[in-house]
């Protein structure tokens, strides 16, 4: 079996593993959970290993065409293997995190498939595959958010899976146009990613580029198709909300750059100014509605949309800074608001609250909560030093760079420059008021114990990466860079 | 010399007659002998399944004709009936109706003009009629009552037949396929066939007989009406349109078909009562075979369009009697009674809920990849509106899918503990939900199979 097939066939093994070993109780379950979580994260750092040598190593699994044009095909650049190895690491992360409340194999079994699901996306390359591996992503999710979710689960459970449903069956039906377009112009099928590049679909391209954007847009999210994704993070249990936002956000920027992008270049192109106008909505609007909220989970999760949102500025600019900046977000975001999730995760566990006004004074009871969070939030809100900053700079300068100005500035830099202003405004006001405010009358905050080790090793290497990332960016980017170079313009 | 050969391209049907025959017969031996007719009723079948292959397809004369369709449907047809065969009663009676509908069906698929045609149809749903009257147990009733507006139904679909033949045969003076384009009276006569079979197959706004009866009847025989009897019936559909080159109503189906889809899942979504809605959402599927036999029509009758039905009605076969096998076994009749199954019984649960993931085309099961199939065939053939109801139709009946899961999964149990899944069904319900699963890795695993379908 080649390496790239291991990749996804291990997690989806250990699913399977999981769930036998649950037969015989839930700590060999768990047990079980953590052996192929570890080697699912070793594999895909091996996997990743030639690139950082050479940032243009390229390796492909490719298969004969077979029944209906499809084709098993998979390549691992320095974007899919990046993405890989933030599934696999957050994955473990999971693991760890989770490691207290002895849930039963199905659990351990829901997130190694969702690994497994994930990684099939980011390596396919042939687009039947990679629907296949992007449906497939729902299952899981909508069982951890259903089954282990919180009062409100089962609702929000089935509202994730119609909306992104809704936009992936659009975005078949795009797909198809596209496939039925090469067939007619060269008589092959072929689902092949890298042959279907510079198909002519005439009249139909804006259409098929509208598809693809809805089915895309729904998983990052884009204003206005966003509104299942506050329902879905707040419910579902810490460690679900970790994969969705760390992970899943992310398939729909990976889908755009991977597939929307190179198959209608033209269209993307035209549709430039609409496009970057949707992305500076999204900052300004996901910050807007964070600056709004009273619960933490529900203000992390908008905050999210609104980081998508840079990255959606940074994709749409079309420049090598802003599309290496998108990719790098892509990644920040991941590592920033996974920690984020996580402890209010660690929070609520302990309190059973997670309002702003639920808490006051944590940095004398909780230093060390208070130590990763206040970390956690500067990163997230761009302070230089931290990953943040380069990802949310990147994508900046490139939307600068567009011709489109107002009063005399360039109009989508200036949104994004809106966006970073609100995003001080809802994160800090945000963490004084837990972590600094005087305790109210109703304050729970006496129920809050600080971080145990375990937890802190958590947070210890997630910051590790944010500090990491911050200072030293090159090795990042130089991985990711090769791999976007096609998609300027 | 070879005893087996005799009948030659007819063996299909010479077995099923024998079925037919020696289930009557076992009334003859003074008590009823169970063994001796379930065995009967599975084995006539599967020897007509086995009987299918190597058939020279060469055999064309007035009445029976043997072509790459009727074989490829014979195969759907006889295959799909099989779950009902293993949940048999044992009845010597149900056994010889259950061998005569199928038998009905093998003529229908044969069926070299349109007066035989005529006869397959009424050949297989006589005794279609008789079975929902008379198989399962408990309230009968309802079973007489839906028997007699099923009866109705049909009798009203033979008529339209007999009507639009009078008037296609007033114009061609022939029985069998026109080569000639068609005039308005020969127009009018197809479409009244294409009525009958649209009744048949249930479409909008033809359906009203359908969800009373797949509702009353007995849940295995519901899954045969639903699997088996509807393949024969898109068959028929497909023959008329066969019968002339020009047909006008053909280009009215897609849309046909998309609203039916989309009607089934918006009368399914508000159902309570468990086989109510697998009546609709059986309506719903019929709708997108209905479209993918209006691509095939749009795109000049080719073979690839139809063989994306064909794959769709083998998948549905599974999917259909899976389901109905699962109501079966467990004897549950409300979406309440479903709430918390899965904590309780969590094997058929699972089985289950890979049904309903494989009816809501989600992948990686086979109902995705039959969905995809016919909505490609139908992107082919340019029918941009139909496929975006279709589409929408498919995005509403996951309303209802998700909600059965959501029920067996995330609801906390109430009422007693539920009973033990029975048997013949239990086993179906197994084999179905496996294969659905497996049948999502077709197009990688018939590569190796079969060098490609198309490419």
């Amino acid at each position: 079996m080649s390496q790239l097939t291991a990749l996804w066939v291990l997690p989806l093994a250990g699913a399977a593993a999981c769930a036998l070993a649950g037969f015989s109780g839930r700590a060999a379950a768990r047990a079980c959970a953590l052996a192929f979580s570890a080697a699912f994260l070793a594999l895909a750092l091996y996997a990743l290993r030639p690139l950082l040598a050479d940032g243009n190593a390229l390796s492909v699994v490719g298969g004969e065409p077979g029944a209906f044009g499809v084709s098993y095909r998979l390549a691992a650049d320095g974007l899919s293997l990046s993405l890989v190895a933030l599934t696999a690491f957050l994955n473990l992360i999971c693991v760890f995190a989770s490691w207290r409340q002895e849930p039963s194999a199905g659990y351990w079994a829901s997130f190694l498939a969702l690994a497994s699901a994930l990684c099939g996306v980011f390596l396919a390359r042939d687009l039947f595959v990679f629907y296949v591996f992007w449906e497939a992503t729902l299952i899981p999710m909508f069982f951890i958010i259903g089954l282990w979710g919180s009062d409100n689960r089962r609702h929000a459970a089935v509202k994730f899976f119609l909306f992104t449903f809704a936009g992936s069956i659009l975005m078949l039906l795009a797909l198809l146009a596209i496939v039925v377009a090469h067939q007619r112009a060269s008589g092959v099928w072929t689902w092949d990613l890298e042959t279907l590049k510079g198909t002519d679909l005439g009249a139909a391209a804006p259409w098929a580029f509208l598809g693809l954007l809805l089915g895309f847009g729904v998983k990052i999210p884009m204003v206005p198709l966003h509104t299942w994704l506050p329902d879905a993070h707040t419910e579902a249990p810490a460690a679900g909300s970790v994969m969705l936002a760390g992970v899943m956000l992310k398939m729909g920027l990976y889908g755009l750059i991977r597939v929307a992008l190179p198959l209608l270049p033209s269209v993307a192109a035209a549709w430039q100014p609409i496009l970057g106008t949707l992305a500076g909505i999204n900052a300004v609007y996901g910050a807007l509605c964070a600056m709004a909220q009273t619960d933490l989970k529900r203000l992390i999760a908008y905050s999210s949309i609104a980081h998508l949102g840079f990255c959606l500025l940074g994709t749409f600019s079309g420049t090598t800074p802003g599309l290496t900046g998108a990719a790098l977000q892509m990644i920040n975001h991941g590592i920033t608001t996974g920690a984020l999730f996580l402890m209010v995760g660690f929070l609520y566990e302990r309190a059973h609250k997670r309002g702003l006004d639920d808490f006051g004074g944590l940095a004398a009871r909780a230093p060390r909560l208070a130590f990763f969070f206040g970390l956690s939030t500067l990163a997230s809100i761009g302070l230089p030093g931290l990953n943040g900053f380069v990802g949310e700079f990147l994508c900046l300068s490139g939307s600068a760079q567009s011709p489109i100005l107002f009063a005399g500035l360039p109009f989508f830099a200036l949104l994004g420059a809106v966006g970073v202003t609100l995003a001080a405004a809802y994160a800090l006001p945000a963490y004084q008021a837990v972590f600094w405010a005087p305790e109210g009358p109703g304050s729970v905050s006496a129920r809050v114990d600080d971080l145990d080790a375990r937890e802190s090793a958590i947070l210890w290497s997630l910051c590790a990466l944010m500090v990491w990332i911050g200072l030293s960016p090159r090795v990042w980017l130089s991985l990711l860079e090769p791999s976007l170079r096609g998609l300027v313009r | 010399m070879n005893p087996f050969a005799l009948p030659g391209p007819l063996l299909p049907q010479a077995c099923l007659a024998a079925g037919v025959v020696g289930s009557l017969g076992l009334g003859l031996l003074g008590r009823p002998r169970p063994l001796l007719a379930r065995a009967l009723v599975v084995l006539a079948p599967f020897a007509a399944l086995l009987a299918l292959r190597g058939l020279a397809l060469d055999l064309i004369g007035p009445l029976v004709a043997l072509d790459l369709k009727s074989v490829g449907w014979q195969m759907v047809v006889y295959a799909a009936a099989l779950p009902l065969a293993f949940c048999a009663s044992g009845d010597d009676v149900e056994a010889a109706l259950f061998l005569g509908a199928v038998l009905g069906m093998s003529l229908l698929a044969i069926a070299g003009n349109l007066p035989m045609l005529f006869v397959g149809l009424e050949f297989m749903s006589l005794p279609a009629y008789l079975l929902v009257a008379r198989a399962g147990t408990g309230e009968r009733s309802r079973r007489l009552e839906a028997a007699v507006k099923y009866f109705f139904a049909g009798a009203l679909a033979g008529a339209l037949f007999l009507l639009g033949l009078a008037l296609f045969y007033a114009e061609t003076r022939g029985l069998g396929a026109s080569s000639a384009p068609l005039g308005v009276m020969g127009q009018a006569g197809v479409a009244l066939m294409a009525a009958a079979a649209l009744f048949k197959i249930g479409a909008v706004p033809l359906h009203w007989w359908l969800p009373d009866v797949y509702e009353a009847a007995a849940p295995e025989v519901a899954g045969f009406l639903s699997t088996s009897m509807k393949a024969a019936a898109v068959l028929f559909l497909v023959r008329v349109i066969q019968s002339a080159p020009n047909p006008a109503f053909a280009s009215a189906l897609p849309w046909l078909g998309a609203v039916t889809s989309l009607v089934g899942a918006l009368y399914a979504l508000r159902q309570r009562s468990l086989r109510r809605l697998l009546a609709y959402s059986s309506l719903s599927h019929a709708g997108l075979l209905i479209l993918g036999v209006g691509a095939w029509a749009a795109l000049g009758r080719d073979a690839t369009a139809l063989s994306a039905v064909l794959f769709y009605l083998a998948a549905y076969a599974l999917m259909g009697n899976g389901v109905f096998a699962f109501v079966a076994a467990t004897g549950l009749q409300t979406r309440d009674q479903l709430k918390g199954y899965a904590s309780r019984r969590p094997g058929p649960a699972a089985a289950f809920l890979i049904l309903l993931f494989a009816l809501g085309g989600v992948p990686p099961t086979g109902g995705f990849v039959a969905k995809l199939l016919v909505f490609w065939q139908a992107v082919r053939a340019g029918l941009a509106g139909p496929v975006v109801l279709a589409a929408l139709a498919s995005l509403v009946s996951l309303g209802y899918y998700l909600g059965l899961a959501r029920d067996m999964f995330f609801e906390e149990p109430e009422g007693a503990e539920p009973a033990e899944p029975s048997g013949a069904p239990r086993l179906v319900l197994l084999v179905c939900a496996l294969s659905a699963l497996a049948l999502g890795a077709a197009p990688l695993l018939l590569n190796g199979l079969t060098g490609g379908l198309w490419k």
